[in-house]
């Protein structure tokens, strides 16, 4: 469960100061998928990057599975995201130098599984995602969709309790985005929870939660009625 | 955990640099280990003892102009005058000065005849005075009797017929038994006999760089010549101050002759070894600039290296890596680049050396030289990586989420 009150976030340069995120409260339950969404600069980002432990708070309370964030120093914080944390990102961020096998390895030593556990995951996640014969690949020689794909192994291989997508089909067209988007579906079925920042809004009404952020506020929308309101105007 | 393999597979798939940065680490170690080397053999030539008191003693030059000199007469009034000195240990008339680069040798052999092998010798003509004089240890046989001194004409070819050799000396002649040369008699200038009475533990010859430098023959000679040395020691602690006031006493008590270049021993070490000094400056000069090269070398590459990953560094800590496993990451790959760099040094110290060994006769490289070469190069890396490891571990996570 992911829970936070009142948090802000408040970003100081020499003499300027921007707040990111303000007063911003949700709570995430176990197993559910919520869609993020708003306009460029609202603070989706800002808050994605605070939910997964990526970056500090400046006031409010966080708790997430339980764990005070705040009582926690930088060493807790990174065992905590490679404990119960998997992340997605918009540009994939597979190391290029590594092939497939080798980028869905990277948080399993930071866990520090012995080889044969390592070597079981590493197969087991990217059979998962269907690259399973590629994995002495190099990311360059994938397509996009196939890379996020590999993300998505690398994600799993720690069975993470939270799943945390930054624009996970941003960078992908709609054929491949449905297919990423049908992968997190499934994956949230079998019971992960999954924070979804996007801009794609009929990605979002998949989902079945959706908030929006705006000025760095939550603002929670039942999207799919205005969905259908929409239409009905039509 | 380690991260050995996947750091060796990513440096595999990106070569360049650290391939570059390698051979620098290789140049560097062959260079500096051989250096070093080379200072080691200097300094310790530089250290040995030339067998002479050389704190409490000196010579200066005697030149005689005047007419219808009694050379002899001459010699034994300064000797005698300087030798009742006070503060005055012993003074001899010599005709070299051990390490100062200028003096007499001939060859020694066991048998007579031209055919036969002789060992060069430095030949130093002294007379009964000459063990007290120089500061010598007698460790066999005996001294010369003032007996056995003979005056020693210019352009005289024979020789006296009882000598006092070094102890190398002694064992280049008899390599079986050095001891074993006390009463023989061996030949120089092919076939004139000359009989071993005494060995010295050590004087050196005058040439510093002769690998026959501990080779040295005392003859009992007393040369009747216009330009002699007269070597004297002192009490300890009074040189310098007996110095002047000979030097004076000399020049006044006789007007047929100028006393100069007067020099203490410890000046002659000096000037002897003046070009392994500034050769060892040289050379520790470019053992310390090429280190900090590399040094400098290996702080940029890991710079490079790192602003190319900052998203890949912030990826990895959003991925779960604490900051220490970022700095241990980039530690290792430098050991890593090191390694390698250090293995083909050792192959490349290893070659020079041989090199040196053949063209200039060196002795070779020792394993400990070696070792300290490996040793500091690694040290040198780790503590070169150190700040831009430092750097990269402060990459915050939330870079991975940035569009850069």
């Amino acid at each position: 469960m992911l829970i936070m009150k009142n948090i802000s976030k408040v970003f100081q340069t020499a003499d300027i100061q921007t707040h990111a995120l303000r007063d911003f409260n949700l709570t995430v339950n176990e197993g559910d998928f919520v869609s993020v969404t708003g306009p460029s600069g609202s603070g989706k980002t800002t808050f994605l990057n605070i939910a997964g432990l990526l970056e500090t708070y400046t006031s409010g309370e966080f708790t997430l599975d339980g764990e005070d964030i705040g009582r926690l120093n930088d060493n807790g914080r990174s065992r905590m995201r490679n404990h119960k944390i998997g992340f997605i990102f918009q540009s994939f961020n597979l190391i290029p130098d590594l092939n497939l096998f080798d980028n869905v390895d990277v948080p399993l030593r930071y866990r520090g599984f012995d080889a044969k556990e390592r070597r079981r995951r590493i197969e087991e996640n990217l059979e998962r995602v269907g690259l399973a014969s590629r994995m002495k690949h190099l990311p360059s020689q994938l397509s996009g969709g196939q890379q996020q794909r590999v993300a998505i192994a690398r994600a799993l291989a720690t069975d993470p309790r939270f799943l945390l997508a930054d624009e996970p089909t941003g960078n992908l067209d709609s054929e491949m985005a449905q297919g990423v988007m049908s992968l997190l579906e499934d994956i949230n079925k079998q019971g992960t929870t999954i924070i979804m920042v996007t801009h794609d809004a009929q990605l979002a009404q998949r989902s079945p939660r959706t908030i929006q952020v705006m000025d760095g506020r939550v603002n929670e929308i039942d999207i799919h009625l205005a969905t259908t309101n929409q239409q009905a105007i039509a | 955990m380690l991260e050995t393999g996947l750091i060796i597979r990513a440096l595999m798939r990106n070569k360049i640099g650290a391939l570059l940065i390698a051979l620098q680490i290789a140049l560097t170690m062959t260079i500096i280990v051989n250096a070093i080397f080379m200072i080691q053999d200097r300094e310790s030539q530089m250290l040995r003892s030339s067998g002479v008191d050389e704190l409490n003693t000196f010579y200066l030059t005697n030149t005689i102009f005047g007419q219808d000199y009694n050379i002899q007469s001459a010699l034994q009034t300064d000797l005698n005058t300087l030798r009742k000195m006070p503060g005055v240990v012993d003074a001899i008339q010599i005709n070299a000065i051990p390490l100062s680069g200028g003096g007499w040798s001939s060859g020694v052999q066991t048998e007579a005849g031209e055919d036969k092998d002789s060992i060069g010798t430095a030949v130093y003509m002294v007379d009964d005075h000459a063990i007290n004089a120089l500061g010598l240890e007698l460790i066999a046989g005996e001294n010369f009797s003032a007996t056995d001194i003979q005056w020693r004409k210019s352009g005289q070819s024979t020789w006296a017929d009882k000598v006092i050799v070094t102890k190398a000396l002694a064992l280049s002649l008899f390599p079986d038994d050095w001891q074993s040369a006390l009463g023989k008699t061996v030949f120089i200038s092919q076939n004139q006999t000359i009989q071993i009475i005494g060995i010295v533990k050590q004087l050196q010859a005058p040439w510093n760089g002769w690998d026959g430098v501990e080779r040295s023959m005392l003859v009992p000679f007393q040369m009747e010549s216009k330009g002699s040395r007269l070597f004297i020691r002192t009490q300890p602690g009074q040189r310098d101050q007996l110095m002047p006031q000979i030097e004076k006493l000399l020049a006044e008590s006789d007007k047929g002759r100028i006393i100069r270049r007067m020099r203490t021993m410890e000046e002659t070490r000096e000037r002897s070894y003046q070009r392994h000094n500034a050769t060892n400056k040289i050379l520790t000069t470019v053992v310390i600039t090429l280190t900090i090269i590399t040094g400098f070398g290996i702080v940029g590459l890991a710079i490079f290296s790192i602003n190319r990953r900052t998203k890949q560094i912030g990826t990895r800590r959003a991925l779960g890596a604490t900051r220490w496993q970022i700095m241990r990451y980039f530690m290792m790959e430098n050991l890593l680049i090191s390694g390698v760099g250090i293995v083909i040094g050792c192959i490349g110290a290893v070659s020079l050396n041989m090199w040196l060994v053949k063209t200039f006769n060196l002795a070779p490289i020792n394993i400990e030289l070696i070792l300290f070469g490996v040793i500091s190069l690694l040290i040198v890396g780790q503590l070169a990586v150190l700040y831009p490891a430092k750097k990269a571990s402060m990459i915050s996570p939330a870079m991975a989420t940035r569009t850069v």
